[in-house]
């Protein structure tokens, strides 16, 4: 079966075995992954895959299924299950009714590139133009990935709702060392092929790989920073992630009770927008066929809105942001970001650091653990490039600090931001926001820690 | 499908790929989740496809498929080995895997109470039974404010074979239980922590966890941490790890940096390398006493495989053997690489993922101590039972903890609680100041992720009671 045809017998056959409401996304898609490793073609890997994924609602009991075995058979099969198990569930106490469409969705431009989906071998070139760049810079050896993917998605509901979505995306992450301990990143992605430059995150992984060479160990202590675009990746992902509504309900974010309260400091603005030309997370419509348009997470320091689908609007008697997300295996039906955007400042990047003048120059965390999800207590691991700032200029590296604070007090404590952001796919993503178009970030007081042993 | 698999695997041969193998999966996974007292959206799973790995000229590709189509299988393998060809100029040396002996057979693992013969009566009114034992301020102490729970039930049916002539065909039942309370104080703030559990077997693992007075006792400690807890001291002293705390510390610390894909830097865009190298087979790294192994075998274990996902046979892995690095975890390629046998450790999440270097259940062996002799011998210390926060970097050196449930220790006695107490610590430093283990062995099952895509391996961790020397608690102002 085809997308088209699928998604409407998805909804034709839940609503024929007792369905209220139902809504199905059918996608075709294929993707292409190169891995490499020690400058070395590792694996290069092809996915062909077909995935049907409905939510149903029946007597307000709401349930989602994936489905990868698409013939008809088994599909019948799942659904006449999920209409059985909602005979013994119990209602969802926000239960909510579909959107009713039918909707206009907006064209995006430029999500399509018939080059991306038809690359093929010619990938193997993309790659090798980022390892020798990074080689070039002062790398020793690269590892890394790069990710093609191309999609066609159709979405029908049993409200009218219809919307069609073909999309490509490319990825390229790349990791380099100039020794064992000495590491650089860089990362090029988007949905279209004049937006992608290898050659560019090669040199950049390179180039930072060489320049932490001779790391000095740091001393544990509180110092004035300056976030790069890939470490503030990983940190927005998480401050827009924790604000899914869904999150907030469930007691595993640090802004609950703080809508209209000022999180962050007055220079911070963060939004989603499903809309952006050439994001990776940009969508016309989300999974309950909801259009997307852009939303306000944080305005002035001011916390707006929540991220929302038809279930949490209902809940906290507000509107659906269209921010419904298809699930994941350990994630269930709800809200999450699309692209997440930060609000660039009027500095240049060296202005920036001129005007922190000394402290630390963080360029990659991974690994974020919190104590504490409601108060926001975490530690990150740096990586892949920590700078001590001197007299405005990044001098010597560093290593061995964590980066041991609080998510309130980091947003608060945000000084300055520079002007030019960039879209980041990070590898890392709590919250797994697809994209986060960020400037760098300045910020003051932030706790580093050590091993003592 | 399957008759694809076999297909797939003739078909590559014909194109001249030296080694092919294809594994049929099909998965099936129910997870029911309630927040706060209320169903949230129920999440169901069926997945099934075919995952086709090719080796041409030392050339690697992967492929997968889930929609029976003889065509395009035809289409994709052929670009595979073209693909992979074409990968091969950037490599100095060509992928090869190590000789394994051929196997054919049939495995499973039995479900006494298979999860279809339970109504969903019963799985969701037991998240209904465990809400309720939390919930009551009177009875456990300390208001809940927020409460997250989730069973995830697997079926996992696979069919494996490659061009040498292995055929294993397997079926495994899994389940799973998560946790999340949050307790609060006026004044005092908030404490979380979580319940993991997962084991190989069918709803009789539910019964014997005793879901409803656990979660009652979690949530009794957070109380008392909130309400009698004091601050944690900081500066040299001995602490006494719980079981938790050894068993994280054994996946993160002894685990991971001694699989062989991160030692060979296969994994260093991501995931990261290790601190371990190639050469340091032999070398001591902690006393006597400390043995920690790998173990796919242990039966009921959340990590439980007989044969792994290359069809090699499974068996427990020595990784630290009285105190001295043993072996690493292997694959075929990385075995190959560094001349050994695979000790068959390539695990792969779903039809669609190659098969990595994974741990299983990885555990410290139990000492001769009891628990009271580990903390009697201590003057000033601290027992950290549990954790909150912790991570580790990509090199698995830098290791940090945050206490959740622990004790001053004075003169040999346990005392009052503290709070929060930091361990930041590197991996050399830990196991070098280990002073004795207990005799209880305990496990935590958990999901543990790597690679990109990354793939969540189900696991179990665990270890004894363990006693440190003259370490630093620490952590800035």
């Amino acid at each position: 079966m085809e997308t088209d045809e699928m998604s409407q017998f998805l909804v034709n056959e839940g609503l024929r075995l007792g369905a209220d409401e139902i809504i199905a996304v059918a996608t075709n898609k294929t993707l292409r992954q190169i891995r490499f490793g020690n400058n070395e073609i590792t694996i290069t890997k092809t996915w062909d895959e077909v995935v049907a994924e409905v939510l149903l609602e029946k007597d307000k009991t709401v349930l989602t299924a994936t489905m990868t075995d698409t013939s008809r058979g088994s599909i019948r099969e799942t659904l006449r299950d999920l209409i059985a198990m909602t005979k013994v569930m119990k209602p969802h106490e926000d239960y909510s009714p579909l959107p009713e469409g039918p909707f206009r969705y907006r064209e995006i431009p430029r999500l399509y590139d018939k080059r991306i989906s038809t690359l093929e071998e010619k990938s193997v070139d993309y790659v090798i133009a980022a390892i020798n760049s990074a080689t070039e810079s002062g790398a020793n050896r690269s590892a890394g990935t790069l990710l093609v993917e191309d999609s066609v998605s159709k979405l029908t509901s049993s409200r009218n709702a219809e919307g069609n979505r073909k999309k490509t995306t490319i990825n390229l992450s790349i990791r380099s060392l100039a020794d064992g301990e000495s590491s650089g990143v860089g990362i090029t992605c988007g949905t279209n092929l004049d937006d992608f430059n290898p050659e560019k995150a090669g040199e950049e992984a390179g180039g930072l790989a060489k320049m932490s060479l001779r790391a000095e160990s740091g001393k544990l202590g509180r110092y004035n920073v300056v976030f790069s675009r890939v470490a503030n990746a990983v940190l927005f992902d998480i401050v827009a992630g924790m604000n899914s509504a869904f999150y907030v309900g469930a007691g595993i974010s640090c802004f609950i009770e703080k809508l209209g309260e000022k999180v962050a400091s007055d220079r911070i603005a963060l939004y989603d927008d499903a809309q952006v030309t050439g994001g990776v997370g940009s969508t016309p419509f989300d999974d309950e066929g909801n259009p997307t348009g852009r939303t306000t997470i944080i305005e002035n320091g001011v916390l707006k809105t929540h991220l929302h689908n038809s279930l949490t609007a209902k809940k906290y008697k507000t509107k659906s942001t269209a921010n419904a997300t298809r699930t994941r295996l350990y994630r269930t039906w709800m809200p999450l970001p699309w692209n997440v955007l930060v609000k660039e400042g009027e500095h240049s990047d060296e202005e920036l650091l001129e005007e922190v003048k000394n402290g630390l120059f963080v360029n990659n965390i991974t690994y974020v653990r919190f104590q504490d999800y409601r108060k926001g207590d975490f530690s990150g691991i740096i990586r892949d490039g920590l700078f001590k700032i001197e007299n405005g200029e990044l001098t010597s590296p560093v290593k061995g600090l964590r980066l041991s604070d609080n998510i309130l007090h980091l947003l608060q404590n945000a000084t300055a931001l520079s002007k030019d952001a960039v879209q980041i796919n990070h590898w890392w993503m709590e919250f797994d926001t697809p994209s986060v178009w960020t400037p760098l970030v300045s910020a003051r007081n932030i706790g580093f820690t050590v091993a003592t042993k | 499908m399957k008759e694809l698999a076999d297909f797939a695997v003739g078909y590559a041969g014909e194109l001249g790929a030296e080694y092919a193998e294809a594994r049929f999966q099909n998965d099936l996974k129910n997870m029911y989740l309630l927040v706060n007292g209320k169903p949230e959206v129920g999440r169901f799973v069926r997945s099934s496809g075919i995952g086709i790995r090719v080796l041409i000229d030392g050339g690697m590709s992967f492929l997968s498929i889930n929609k029976p189509d003889k065509e395009l299988l035809k289409k994709r393998v052929k670009e595979a080995v073209k693909i992979a060809r074409s990968s091969v100029k950037t490599m100095k040396k060509p992928i090869r895997l190590s000789p394994e002996k051929t196997s054919k057979k049939e495995w499973e693992a039995k479900a006494k109470i298979p999860f279809k013969d339970v109504s969903l009566k019963e799985k969701v009114g037991l998240l209904f039974d465990i809400d309720n034992a939390v919930s009551s301020p009177r009875e456990v102490g300390i208001k809940i404010a927020s409460r997250y729970f989730y069973f995830l039930e697997y079926e996992i049916e696979k069919y494996f074979l490659n061009s040498e002539g292995t055929e294993v065909s397997s079926f495994l039942p899994k389940i799973m239980f998560y946790g999340l309370l949050t307790a609060s104080e006026p004044q005092k703030g908030t404490e979380q922590d979580r319940i993991g559990k997962g084991e190989s077997r069918g709803w009789e693992a539910v019964k014997e966890w005793d879901l409803v007075n656990h979660a009652a006792e979690k949530a009794k400690t957070l109380g008392r941490i909130l309400k009698t807890a004091k601050e944690a001291p900081k500066g040299r002293l001995d602490i006494v790890l719980g079981s938790e705390v050894v068993g994280l510390m054994m996946h993160e610390s002894a685990g991971h940096p001694y699989e062989a894909d991160r030692i060979m830097g296969r994994e260093a865009a991501q995931a990261g390398e290790s601190f371990i190298t190639r050469d340091m087979i032999g070398q001591k790294i902690g006393p006597e006493t400390v043995t920690v192994v790998d173990d796919p075998t242990v039966e009921h274990s959340f990590g439980y495989y007989l044969y792994d996902d290359e069809g090699v046979p499974a068996r427990r892995r020595y990784l630290i053997e009285g105190g001295v690095i043993n072996e690493f975890l292997h694959n075929r390629e990385t075995a190959f690489e560094m001349g050994v046998k695979s000790n068959g450790a390539a695990r792969a999440e779903f039809f669609d993922r190659e098969p990595i270097v994974r741990m299983a259940s990885t555990f410290m062996l139990p000492g001769d101590h009891t628990f009271e002799e580990l903390i009697e011998d201590v003057k000033q210390g601290v027992f950290m039972n549990t954790f909150g926060e912790w991570n580790i970097d990509d090199r698995r050196y830098n290791m940090r903890f945050i206490g959740r449930e622990c004790y001053l220790i004075e003169k040999g006695n346990l005392r009052s609680m503290v709070r929060r107490p930091i361990l930041e610590i590197t991996t050399p430093g830990f196991f070098g100041s280990i002073d004795a283990l207990d005799k209880n062995l305990k496990y935590e099952g958990a999901i543990c992720g790597k690679s990109d895509p990354a793939q969540g391996a189900p696991v179990w961790h665990g270890g004894p009671n363990v006693r440190v020397k003259d370490v630093k608690l620490g952590g800035v102002e």
